[in-house]
């Protein structure tokens, strides 16, 4: 076998950030520029409203809420009490730690599975193909809440109840990370892949050393729909976990709406806390994989 | 290009064979309807004299640290040194439905759980809950009547009752000052009626409050069945089973007109989450409201100068007020129904009135006599507007309270009517109303019949 | 494996041939068998299971054994006038949204792919919805739409009429489309600017050479490039948007007069708070057959040529 470096042609979708405008004219950008300032505004402003409540107590958030005055964004209170409490008193802490071990895990699992199964439904011919790819759209068709309990009641007789793989066991299977990656592949040029042949190279080199080599923001995005997926699961850790120590964030962020109140400070820096983890974890991933959608390569 | 086809088809036919193999494993595992086999033991357990050493798991909304239960949990294990607990906290919204899909697992835990107490006929009837007939019926006596009631169902006993509650009419002086309106009496043979409530409301709100009068909690049955029941309505159902919708009557078309109306002039407002009418009052922003016991620890510690008086009547009907709360079950599959039997015993009645009450720290409405006087013995009811909420309390609870309708279909009920509170509150004719949601109860209540 | 040899042997090239066959359907199987078995195990047995439940009938609750039934929790389901109210309201709900969010977040992608200062900034805030709980964005929504609220003061600085949003059952479907578009936006976008930014650069400069405007390009050249991601996309938010229900859940619980009730908050409301099981299972196959009729036509929308 031979141990020459496989070859990537230069262009196609490898290419590096690109720079196209529709014109260079600083009127038309000045324009744009505004538009994007005024649609990202309009879009954060719910979330911001978030993060300045997380550090207001419950009170001030919702006698500001109306009647309506500027004193809506602007607290008259400032505290970091709401995030002192949830973090040292209710033991979020603890279950944040589990939620990023269980999400990391399941991202690095998830991501090889995927991938291996989308170069194969991408790149070789067999019978059955459309079945499997087939079986692949159906099972992120069929919606979890669905199957949720008798699959809990499955696991917990196999003892997996109660144990971080139960956890991380059903997010590895992500069939819309593998339609994703199949997609992008299915745009890579097979003469690359039949370049690698001729230089005797075996699949599994041609995928990892090439097709991912080349697919960063493909594996990214699969990435991030993987992570979200498990981030956010509510309804199963409520049916396998019954030890509180092994509980995830979004259940332990939910006790903070209680039979009769609702701490609305506490529940906004929770809330902040775990949008902040995905937030910081795309701008990570995105160092790490070099070029990606979020931050670079404008057209 | 040419296919060489024979391992191909081995290797399909393993796999086809793999999944048929599967899916028809699945098949009669789902069809059954379940997966253990073992049924439970019903009955066939006495509290022992000794105790068993064991280890029992709790199913609670309440939280150890934020809800102070582990005091509750150390005076229990010090009580009973050789049984431990294992307290389990899940967020309110979740606890009936993790309930289900826990016991349904069949697997024994956890061993005990709060149940709603106007949902215990539906456990019982679903096979959620153990007969504590035998165990406990001789303990009546020591339980307010309405409370012991809620867990009875088809003459057995299914649940013991923790908690209790009703309802008050609390006010802020400030703002009635302000409006020129006097301190409603707090006498409960001077109550206020609701019209007269209404218009004084009215008057707060014109004068500067921002809330003219509140619900503790809207659209909730709970809070609003005893409109209906004070003009001669029905709880809501009635019939064999009380498995047949009855809120079509005029009473209920007239409270429900009364509950629409005082919305349709902004006195009370439309947009306010059940969550934020507490935070309202306390924040002085409210003139009156018509909340529960559990408001009186928060008023100690806020700036509101309040007053509290019983809860109103309509004009010409009878008082009724909110009662229930929460109980204690014992799931059928638990394999340790001797010291969850002891759990529950001290929780409800032991320590005079119930573990429960005794050594949780914050003031809880008791569901025991005994333990009603525990209650009122505390902090918060020293001051003079305590004592007229003590009196009130004791008041209501024996006299004018009346449970939530018992029925196997109190889940599908309760959803339903909430929904038509709603409806109404957001403008919805009250006859048109009642007459669609009558129908949906009906299409819904069919299994049941 | 050595070079190749263009000798007219035919022997030898004929089985290399099939030694490189057998190995690749080796890779192949290799490769597919974790996420085959994890699928099959977790979702698709599972599913399987939910459909035979569909067959059945129980008292709620999950304890008492099922008994066969047939096609009995169908004939009812389609015998309540309600239930057909709530396919259709679900059905006109994904045939607005769908292509209403797809459009935006195209427009969005393209927008965010220009040449405009601090572009990684804009993407990036556009994305943060997306990484929200759904219970906080509800709360943040639920209070700016409150009929009191934000919203509504600004609709009467500008001059408008206070509208009822939440309250009203003509616009409380629609309040739950904004916010589930808001959520999801970002992500959809992260899917199209990823697939923008694969186009290659010749074919503008080729349409710049033909001197094609800026609309003719981006039909001509810019949709049929975007065909697979536009795919995936389509599909993908099909999907999330025939089984979204928490915002229906925690906003509205289905009203006001059962105006946002959709199918799967329905098929959620029985399964777990009623504890109808087996109605709930096949409320549920009804949805994904739907869903599944929604996601065939977009497969065959943006065939290409050579896959079906």
């Amino acid at each position: 076998m031979t141990t020459a470096p496989i070859n990537v042609p230069v262009g196609g979708p490898a290419g590096e950030a690109r720079r196209r405008g529709i014109g260079s004219r600083p009127m038309v950008t000045a324009l744009l520029t505004a538009v994007a300032v005024v649609v990202s505004a309009a879009f954060i402003l719910p979330a911001a409203w978030i993060l300045i409540g997380s550090f207001r107590p419950t009170d001030d958030i919702l006698s500001s809420m109306s009647p309506l005055s500027w004193q809506l964004f602007v607290p008259s209170h400032v505290t970091l009490d709401n995030y002192s409490r949830l973090l040292v008193d209710s033991g979020f802490s603890r279950a944040l730690l589990n939620s990023a071990f269980v999400c990391i895990a399941s991202v690095l699992i998830g991501l090889l599975v995927s991938a291996m199964a989308a170069y194969t439904l991408a790149v070789f011919r067999f019978p059955g193909r459309n079945l499997v790819f087939a079986l692949v759209v159906i099972s992120f068709m069929v919606p979890f809440e669905a199957i949720a309990i008798p699959l809990s009641q499955q696991f917990i007789s196999w003892g997996l109840g109660n144990s971080l793989v139960g956890l991380i066991l059903p997010g590895i299977g992500n069939g819309l990370a593998v339609f994703n990656l199949r997609q992008y592949f299915l745009g890579i040029p097979t003469s690359y892949r039949e370049a690698a042949m001729l230089d005797g190279a075996s699949e599994p080199r041609i995928l990892f050393l090439l097709y991912l080599r080349i697919s960063g923001p493909a594996l990214t995005n699969s990435a991030v729909l993987i992570f979200l997926g498990q981030w956010t699961a509510y309804l199963w850790p409520l049916l396998v976990i019954s030890n509180t120590r092994l509980q995830l964030a979004p259940v332990a962020l939910a006790s903070t709406f209680g039979e009769r109140s609702a701490d609305y400070g506490q529940n906004f820096a929770g809330t902040v806390l775990l949008a902040l983890v995905p937030a910081v974890s795309m701008l990570v991933l995105q160092r790490f994989f070099g070029r990606l959608s979020l931050t670079s390569g404008e057209k | 290009m040419t296919l060489s086809t024979q391992p191909l088809t081995r290797r399909r036919f393993i796999s086809a064979a793999a999944a048929i193999g599967s899916t028809t494993l699945l098949v009669t595992a789902c069809g059954g309807g379940g997966g253990a086999t073992s049924a439970p033991s019903a009955g066939g357990w006495t509290i022992p004299t000794t105790d068993p050493t064991a280890t029992i798991n709790v199913l609670s909304h309440l939280g150890l640290k934020t809800d102070h239960m582990q005091d509750v949990v150390d005076a229990f294990e010090k009580a009973h040194p050789t049984i431990k607990v294992n307290f389990e906290t899940v967020p309110f919204d979740s606890l009936a439905s993790t309930i289900d899909a826990r016991v349904a697992n069949k697997d024994g835990s956890p061993d005990v759980y709060w149940a709603d107490q106007p949902r215990i006929s539906a456990l019982a009837a679903r096979g959620e809950a153990e007969d504590l007939t035998s165990a406990f019926s001789s303990y009546k006596s020591t339980f307010a009547p309405t409370a012991y009631d809620a867990g009875i169902y088809q003459d057995k006993l299914w649940a013991l009752p923790i908690a209790n509650s009703t309802q008050l009419l609390y006010y802020n002086k400030t703002l009635l000052k302000k409006a020129g309106l006097a301190d409603p009496s707090a006498s409960t043979d001077q109550r206020m009626t609701w019209e007269q409530l209404i218009t004084d409301a009215k008057k707060a709100k014109d004068a500067g409050a921002q809330y003219g009068f509140l619900f503790g909690q809207f659209d909730r049955y709970y809070q609003l069945e005893p409109l209906a029941v004070q003009l001669g309505g029905s709880p809501g159902a009635s019939g064999n089973g009380n498995l047949t919708p009855d809120f079509a009557s005029d009473a209920w078309v007239k409270a429900l007109t009364w509950y629409g109306s005082i919305f349709a002039d902004g006195t009370a407002p439309k947009g306010l989450a059940s969550e934020q009418t507490d935070p309202a009052f306390l924040g002085g922003r409210a003139a009156y409201m018509v909340e529960g016991p559990w408001l009186l620890p928060q008023l100690k510690t806020s700036k509101v100068d309040w007053g509290v008086a019983p809860q109103p009547v309509f004009a010409g009907g009878k008082p009724a007020t909110p009662t229930g709360s929460w109980s204690l079950a014992m799931n059928p599959f638990s394999k340790q129904k001797e010291a969850a039997a002891i759990f529950l015993r001290w929780m409800a009645i032991d320590d005079g009135g119930g573990g429960y009450i005794k050594y949780l720290p914050s003031p809880e409405l008791a569901a025991s006599v005994e333990g009603k006087k525990v209650y009122f013995a505390k902090d918060v009811f020293s001051t003079p507007q305590g004592q007229d909420a003590a009196k009130i309390i004791d008041f209501e609870t024996a006299n004018t309270a009346v449970n939530r309708v018992s029925t196997i279909g109190y889940i599908e009920f309760e959803t339903i009517m909430n929904q038509m509170y709603a409806d109404v509150r957001n403008g919805a004719d009250p006859k048109t109303s009642v007459d669609k949601s009558t129908a949906q109860l009906k299409t819904a209540w069919q299994k049941y019949q | 494996m050595t070079a190749l040899r263009t000798t007219p042997d035919r022997p030898e090239p004929l089985r290399r041939r099939r030694a490189g066959r057998r190995l690749e359907l080796f890779w192949g199987a290799v490769f597919l068998a974790p996420v085959l078995v994890s699928l099959v195990v977790l979702r698709i047995v599972p599913a399987v299971g939910a459909i035979s439940a569909s067959l059945y009938k129980a008292f709620p609750g999950g304890i008492i054994p099922a008994t066969y039934a047939g096609l009995q929790n169908y004939r009812s389901l389609f015998g309540d006038p309600n239930f057909n109210d709530t396919i259709v309201r679900t059905i006109v709900f994904n045939l607005i949204i769908n292509p209403l969010q797809i459009l935006v977040a195209l427009l969005v992608a393209v927008l965010f792919v220009q040449r405009i200062p601090l572009v990684g900034l804009w993407r990036t805030l556009l994305f943060v919805p997306v990484t929200v709980p759904v219970v906080g964005s509800c709360i943040a929504w639920g209070a700016a739409l409150n009929p009191e609220g934000p919203v509504n003061a600004i609709i009467s600085a500008l001059g408008g009429k206070p509208q009822p949003f939440f309250t009203s059952p003509g616009q409380a479907l629609a309040c739950i489309m904004v916010i589930a578009s808001w959520i999801g936006i970002g992500y959809w976008m992260l899917f199209l600017v990823s697939g923008l930014q694969a186009i290659p650069e010749e074919l503008y400069d080729a349409a710049k050479i033909d001197r094609a405007g800026p609309v003719r390009t981006f039909i001509n050249i810019t949709i049929p490039m975007l065909r697979r991601p536009l795919l995936f996309v389509l599909v993908a938010d099909t999907v999330a948007n025939f089984v979204l229900f928490v915002p229906v859940q925690l906003l509205t619980g289905g009203g006001p007069q059962s105006s946002t009730t959709l199918l799967m908050f329905e098929a959620y409301r029985t399964s777990y708070a009623y504890g109808s099981r087996n109605l709930g299972a096949a409320q549920v196959v009804l949805l994904t057959a739907i869903m599944l009729f929604f996601v065939l036509l977009q497969f065959r929308l943006l065939r290409e040529e050579g896959e079906s």
